[in-house]
């Protein structure tokens, strides 16, 4: 049974990487048609470095990404502390604002932002509307939940006489939240973190909806070759981001799998 | 108590940029879109689209019933790893998702294409080429595709965390193998099952861009009707009454799936 | 003696309109060892961290040293807290930890290194300075706690069941190594606790609560022998309890015959509850006693043998030294001082009453005790 399904497993892991093979090779193929293998060249990868255009808009979203996420953090993390200390139905009215955008498809999340910003453009006679700054507020709005629901869990599981034992010691309120509680709840403010920038980075639907001409992030960018073909560099670029995102993502893994062994010999040591 | 005040800029912010923009997809869908007088028709024009809002319905619902299917032996599958090898995999879950959806997509259709790397490989070998885009079929690969990490990572989640002991305990008590699994197990992954379906559900229903580059003209979903009231015909009114039904509907269809648990509001699971 | 150092007048706490403590009126005097006992739920938490000030009281006040301090938060009184899970951070090592009270209060490093120091001693812990806290032991991590509290020199120490989570052995040293502590550094000690033993063994003062009102405060030795009424004597050891009238002064009258006793100062024909400990009863032949009985079953206990009589249908407690097998026919003689007397209260007619005796008992009213109380 447990072979069967290794098995599987391992089908729908391939099913899961073929169009990253898909887009690998292709990033080294002298032709311009994906489909068909013509030679390989590295020209792909410098044209890339040569086209400003492409690299701008990548350092367009990671910009984005970056702001949206730090914004998100903070005011999530100070949130969730509030909404720690809440109880009945104030705090299932303040999580299910939170679950809006959370269960919302993103295209109404897009479209309501959308209309909400062209709306306040015509009250307040502003012509292009669409830009930096919605595109800004968009992102840490669909951001929000994902530092909020990480961050939570940590609040729940720290216990609880930790703050007290800070403020019995002489910490004032905030002296405790620096000194005691941020440390208690740092990996899931580090998680939320992390989410909120891959989603940004990510984004396509909500960013489509709600940017103009004047700001364009990278997947906005490449939806609109759905009109004209796609140049090869694209792929050049992706395949790099991939390899960058797969080294980091070892690169935790080693140091989880280290800190845990660690910790492990610890036990092990006291027995 | 005075900590609850802390959450108070994030709910400013939550109200301002998620509950006033549903406030003005509300508006803009009871107004008309010349004289932006009240009006019904909006609403009404929805009839017309019925036929649309239920393909996209049936097809998700195919793709979220196919992804639950491939996604819980996978998930049950890593779960009883050893923990590095849970890492990891998890991991490798996560990756694909990083990459842009709308590049993994366009590799697909590279793959599926008439001329494309499947049916270059079938043509060949002397086999006539097979019709493999621009039907249902293709657009449910699609939405299987692109979502079905949604569906593994909660389950992984919550079959992870079940106590071996209550395993024990079945076994214990005379259940089989069989037995175990359908008695206990199944049952205590129910929250996972929920939240997979909810998360895979959502974006399936709501897609616009799998549709466009894997479906057929005939087989265009709510998505599109949305996205070219905004992008392309310019009726916001009509598209806002589209979104606000859709919005009511995806509300309905996890209302009616959370009448079967009774779950909490942090049972949506975090990646 | 000493003097007064905190006085609670007509406290009142009260979560969501039930109220959890009904007119709490205590004073503690300095250098006091006091400890609130009662079962869980009975307020004696919530007691405590009114005084630590983690709650202000619905009604009532709170004075220290003669000063209302009701609106005076945690951080700014002189009194420091042993936390029921010790509550140390996770993130700072024993040294750290303890020091975490004297850098909020910016004491210079040259002081602070001398009083961790000196604290590490006091608690036996020296050579632990930079051992992570989460690698300690129970015992160990339960001395960080008292020094971490300790070393800031408070006025008052509130222990809120500090030693409920060690094993028995480690508790009883704990016992010894926590009075030995109050008397060297002569610190004003609160203690709660629902374990009668560890009150009655480290206690000046014993404070009984049940249901958010205090049953009776007095010395170990006065509660023990004096229960004011049912629960307290239920809660405090075994007891006996029957219903008796008060004919005059010194006698009192129950199962239909006239005992003497040294009670004083009841009503005539008053109605009350007669207390009568299970090891304070000689077991003596059956027609030389005052009352007789068939012994309907004998635990040993090691120091003695828990044996239930069966007195025309009530069934007695008696502890002895002495072997009665199951269905003898006994007598037993009880002397003037072994009879206690009470008020009828509110508790009368609940506890003491042998009927449902199980030799598990102790356990059972262990289990119940530790769980935890808000």
């Amino acid at each position: 049974m447990r072979r069967v399904n290794r098995i599987f497993t391992v089908i729908v892991f391939i099913f899961l990487y073929i169009p990253m093979i898909v887009l690998a090779v292709a990033s080294f193929n002298k032709g311009t048609d994906i489909a068909i293998f013509q030679g390989f060249t590295f020209d792909q990868y410098k044209e890339l470095f040569r086209d400003d255009h492409l690299l701008r808009l990548l350092g367009n979203s990671v910009i984005i990404a970056v702001l949206s996420m730090a914004v998100a953090t903070v005011l999530g993390t100070v949130a969730s502390v509030g909404i720690h200390s809440m109880r009945g139905k104030l705090r299932s009215a303040v999580m299910g604002l939170t679950n809006i955008p959370m269960t919302n498809p993103d295209i109404v999340t897009g479209v309501s932002l959308a209309l909400l910003f062209a709306f306040v453009g015509v009250m307040l006679r502003i012509n292009a509307v669409l830009g930096f700054w919605t595109l800004l507020i968009a992102h840490i709005t669909f951001s929000l939940p994902y530092v909020i629901l990480n961050v939570m869990p940590k609040l729940a599981q720290m216990d609880p006489d930790l703050t007290e034992a800070a403020l019995d010691l002489g910490c004032t309120p905030v002296q405790a939240f620096f000194k005691v509680v941020l440390h208690e709840i740092m990996p899931g403010i580090i998680s939320g973190a992390l989410m909120a920038f891959t989603m940004s980075l990510d984004d396509f639907v909500i960013s489509y909806f709600v940017t103009g001409s004047g700001f364009v992030t990278l997947p906005v960018e490449i939806y609109s070759y759905t009109k004209k073909p796609i140049q090869p560099k694209v792929y050049a670029m992706f395949t790099l981001i991939f390899v960058a995102i797969l080294i980091l993502m070892v690169a935790m893994n080693l140091l989880q799998a280290r800190d845990s062994s660690k910790k492990l010999r610890r036990k092990e040591a006291r027995g | 108590m005075k900590r609850k005040w802390l959450s108070g800029p994030y709910v400013l912010w939550m109200v301002l940029f998620t509950l006033i923009p549903l406030g003005v997809v509300l508006y803009f869908s009871l107004t008309d879109s010349m004289t932006g007088e009240f009006s019904l028709s909006n609403l009404a024009s929805i009839v017309d689209y019925w036929p649309i809002f239920l393909r996209s319905i049936w097809l998700s619902i195919f793709a979220t019933l196919i992804c639950l299917v491939i996604g819980y032996p996978v998930a049950y599958y890593i779960a009883h790893c050893k923990p590095t090898t849970q890492r990891l995999l998890q991991m490798m879950i996560m990756l694909p998702m990083c990459i842009s959806f709308l590049l993994r997509t366009l590799a697909w259709v590279a793959l599926l294409e008439d001329t494309g790397i499947i049916n270059n490989f079938l043509t060949s070998i002397g086999l006539s080429p097979l019709p493999l885009i621009r039907n249902n079929g293709a657009v449910i690969l699609g939405m299987v595709y692109n979502y079905l990490p949604y569906m593994i990572l909660p389950l992984f989640t919550v079959i992870m965390k079940i106590d071996p002991r209550l395993i024990e305990a079945a076994e214990d008590l005379g259940c089989n193998r069989r037995q175990v699994f359908a008695k206990v197990v199944l049952p205590l992954s129910v929250p996972g099952i929920v939240s997979g379906i909810t998360m895979v559900f959502v974006p399936a229903v709501s897609t616009f861009y799998i549709s466009q580059k894997l479906g057929s003209p005939g087989t265009i979903l709510i998505g599109d009707v949305i996205e070219s009231q905004f992008k392309a015909a310019y009726n916001p009114n009509l598209g806002a009454a589209l979104s606000l039904v859709l919005m009511v509907l995806i509300f309905v269809c996890i209302g009616v799936m959370n009448r079967f648990t009774n779950d909490d509001e942090e049972s949506m699971v975090t990646l | 003696m000493s003097q007064e150092l905190i006085r609670l007048t007509n406290l009142v706490m009260e979560f969501d309109g039930e109220r959890v403590l009904d007119s709490i009126n205590l004073y503690i005097n300095d250098k006091e060892f006091l400890t609130l006992l009662g079962p869980s739920g009975c307020g004696k938490t919530t007691t405590l961290r009114v005084i630590g000030g983690f709650l202000t009281p619905t009604s009532g006040d709170v004075l220290f040293d003669g000063k209302r301090i009701n609106d005076v938060p945690a951080y700014k009184r002189k009194i420091n807290t042993v936390f029921q899970r010790y509550a140390l951070f996770p993130h700072l090592d024993v040294y750290d930890n303890i020091a975490f009270g004297l850098r909020i209060a910016k004491l210079d490093q040259r002081e602070i290194d001398e009083r961790v120091t000196e604290m590490l001693e006091i608690v036996s812990l020296k050579g632990f300075e930079n051992r992570k806290v989460t690698s300690l032991s129970g015992g160990q991590q339960q001395r960080v706690a008292i020094a971490r509290a300790l070393v800031n020199r408070p006025k008052v120490l509130l222990l809120d069941e500090p030693l409920g989570a060690l094993d028995l052995r480690l508790r009883k040293d704990m016992q010894n190594e926590l009075k030995r502590i109050q008397q060297a550094m002569g610190i004003t000690f609160i203690y709660v606790t629902h374990d009668q033993e560890e009150a009655l063994t480290m206690s000046d003062t014993i404070v009984v609560m049940d249901k958010g009102k205090i049953q009776q405060i007095g010395r170990p030795e006065d509660i023990y022998n004096e229960p004011k009424n049912a629960f307290v004597a239920d809660f405090i050891g075994e007891s006996n309890i029957l219903d008796g009238v008060m004919l005059e002064d010194c006698k009192v009258k129950f199962f239909g015959r006239t005992f003497t006793c040294v009670d004083k100062g009841f009503e005539k024909n008053e109605p009350v509850d007669v207390v009568i400990r299970p090891e304070d009863i000689d077991i003596v032949e059956a027609d030389a006693g005052h009352l007789c009985g068939t012994v309907t079953s004998v635990t040993f206990k090691g120091v003695h043998y828990d044996t239930i009589v069966d007195f025309k249908g009530f069934k007695w407690l008696i502890q002895t030294t002495d072997y009665c097998p199951e269905g003898s026919y006994i007598g037993i003689r009880l002397n003037p001082e072994d009879i206690h007397i009470m008020r009828k209260s509110e508790y009368s007619g609940m506890f003491g009453d042998y009927s449902s005796y199980s030799a598990e008992y102790d356990e059972i009213a262990d289990a119940e005790g530790s769980e935890d109380e808000t």
